[in-house]
């Protein structure tokens, strides 16, 4: 799981100034060409520092939103669903191990991510940062959240860093199962009893305007997006990723007789789908360090990684040293 | 004071709500880097995964195991240390990197020889899948001799070279090992029957609305 495209910093194009014209077009055209990048070809600096940074914050993404499911895998309703529920947050964590793998080809660390995550200094999914207070909100992060993150992913997985495209292969197979499980799991609620719709619709109610935001704010079309989408960096707009999000998983909320909490939502004559505007300035103020959870999250982090320093220690060779991975 | 949750684990786990923050380290305390290759159906030629960081080559074995088969079919895993691996560069798609390739024979004394394993990368993107393998005395020796016996093999667009003896492989008689898979059939998508229960549903709401 993954979401938002809206995290890319701002970058000063006059970096580019500083690049081999020769060698920037030769990249451009292999680009252009439809070939991947592999890690020791030439690239821009800006390139490089761009394509870390989506990694990371993906990778960041999936342990942290590991968290709010993993809490619900000891009072699941059943068997059955606490075995799917772990191997899924098992998935997550995998999908955190294959992707900080991918961002180490480009020269950065894994254990530097880590540092970075926990000291506020990289983001992840902004989501992930409000809390599941019921079962059926762990339901709709597996089905909704999940399914904003296929979205995404798919896209991505087109994109130009050879890496990040072979992570993301394994990636979206074992996401299909996570969406199935998930819209099984809100299914099972929405035709339930009374009670279990009734959990299942306050549960969505309360999702919603995370979901909404989740592939972040309308792009602002800039030199710095034009030059991401030529580099195969960015493959998709953030609305261009809600349109279709909204395109495929409104009308399965609705066949099962739950409502979303938006007057403002619908498909219009043209086939595009009208909204209300997300509260934008929560998500800054949430992205920043101010939401529920924030805080929560980030010193779950920081005491695993203090808790394992000794054994990293104690098991750490002499002789043995770490190097970037080959591909 | 400690950081209050909804989450009871959090609690259990009593985290303080203030923290320091963390130290500055000199030196990074992360282990050594693993490449590590699967093979995916029986009698397959072996193809890269990803890597795996641990302190020794038996825990890069394990930690292998667990990332790179749990999800999928898997019937061996070679486990090699990255900086036992010499490559070629990089060449466009529908080139071949053979071409770069010229070692003369001088420089490929006769003895002592010993194998190397092969790994080529057709595409961009792909994954380097293992050629065969080769007797050399060294780095270079063993990539010229891959020319000769692979370089036939269209397209190439990057060699991987690294001697057999350091390559971590599966025993053949621990196949059971890898045989996990089919009692977990909850982890497919295909188990979870939604569209039944939907129209269950409609069919109720329509007969009862």
């Amino acid at each position: 799981m993954y979401g938002g495209g809206s995290l890319f910093e701002a970058v000063k194009l006059d970096e580019l100034q500083h690049e081999d014209p020769m060698k920037l077009a030769e990249f451009e055209a292999r680009i252009q060409r439809g070939e991947k990048i592999e890690p020791d070809d030439w690239m821009p600096e800006l390139y490089r520092k761009q394509v870390i940074r989506m990694i990371e914050q993906h990778a960041h993404s999936e342990i942290i939103g590991a968290l709010p499911e993993g809490t619900w895998i000891t009072r699941a309703p059943g068997f059955r669903r606490k075995m799917a529920l772990l191997a899924k947050v098992q998935d997550e964590v995998g999908h955190a191990q294959l992707l900080y793998s991918a961002a180490e080809t480009l020269g950065k660390t894994r254990e530097q991510m880590m540092l970075d995550l926990i000291s506020g200094k990289s983001k992840y999914s902004n989501v992930f940062n409000y809390p599941t207070p019921t079962w059926a909100d762990s339901t709709v992060i597996s089905w909704l959240i999940d399914a904003g993150a296929i979205v995404n992913q798919m896209a991505n997985a087109r994109g130009s860093y050879g890496p990040y495209c072979r992570a993301l292969e394994r990636i979206c197979a074992e996401e299909s199962f996570h969406l199935k499980y998930g819209h099984d799991a809100v299914v099972y609620l929405a035709t339930g009893s009374h009670k279990q719709r009734q959990m299942i619709q306050e549960a969505l109610n309360r999702w919603w305007p995370p979901i909404m935001t989740f592939f972040g704010p309308a792009d602002k079309i800039s030199a710095h997006t034009e030059i991401l989408m030529r580099w195969k960096v960015k493959m998709a707009t953030n609305d261009e990723c809600r349109q279709q999000f909204l395109d495929m998983y409104v009308p399965k909320v609705w066949e099962i007789g739950l409502t979303l909490p938006d007057p403002n939502l619908r498909k219009n004559e043209e086939g595009v789908w009208e909204y209300t505007e997300p509260d934008w300035e929560e998500f800054k103020q949430v992205i920043n360090g101010n939401g529920p959870c924030n805080k929560e999250r980030l010193a779950v982090r920081r005491q695993a990684e203090e808790k394992g320093a000794w054994v990293r220690r104690a098991l750490l060779k002499p002789e043995t040293t770490y190097v970037k991975p080959l591909a | 004071m400690m950081l209050t949750s909804l989450d009871p684990r959090v609690n259990r786990l009593q985290v303080p709500a203030e923290w320091p923050d963390l130290p500055v380290k000199n030196q990074l305390d992360q282990w050594a880097t693993y490449e590590v290759f699967a093979q995916k159906r029986e009698n397959t030629a072996y193809a890269y995964v990803g890597p795996v960081h641990a302190p020794d080559l038996e825990v890069a074995f394990l930690f292998a195991k667990e990332q790179y088969s749990r999800r999928v079919a898997c019937f061996g895993l070679w486990v090699v240390k990255t900086q036992a691996i010499q490559h070629t560069p990089y060449v466009n798609d529908n080139e071949l990197v053979w071409g770069m390739i010229n070692i003369p024979a001088a420089i490929r004394p006769a003895e002592p020889q010993q194998p190397f394993e092969i790994f080529i990368l057709k595409k961009r993107g792909k994954a380097h899948t293992h050629a065969g393998m080769v007797m050399a005395s060294d780095y270079p020796a063993a990539l010229a001799v891959a020319k000769e016996q692979f370089g036939d093999q269209a397209p190439c667009v990057n060699v991987w070279v690294m001697p057999a003896a350091q390559v971590f492989k599966s025993a053949e008689e621990d196949k059971d090992l890898w045989l996990t898979l089919s009692e977990k059939k909850y982890r497919e998508p295909v188990a979870y029957k939604v569209l039944d229960k939907i129209n269950a549903f409609k069919t109720r709401t329509i007969s009862n609305p």
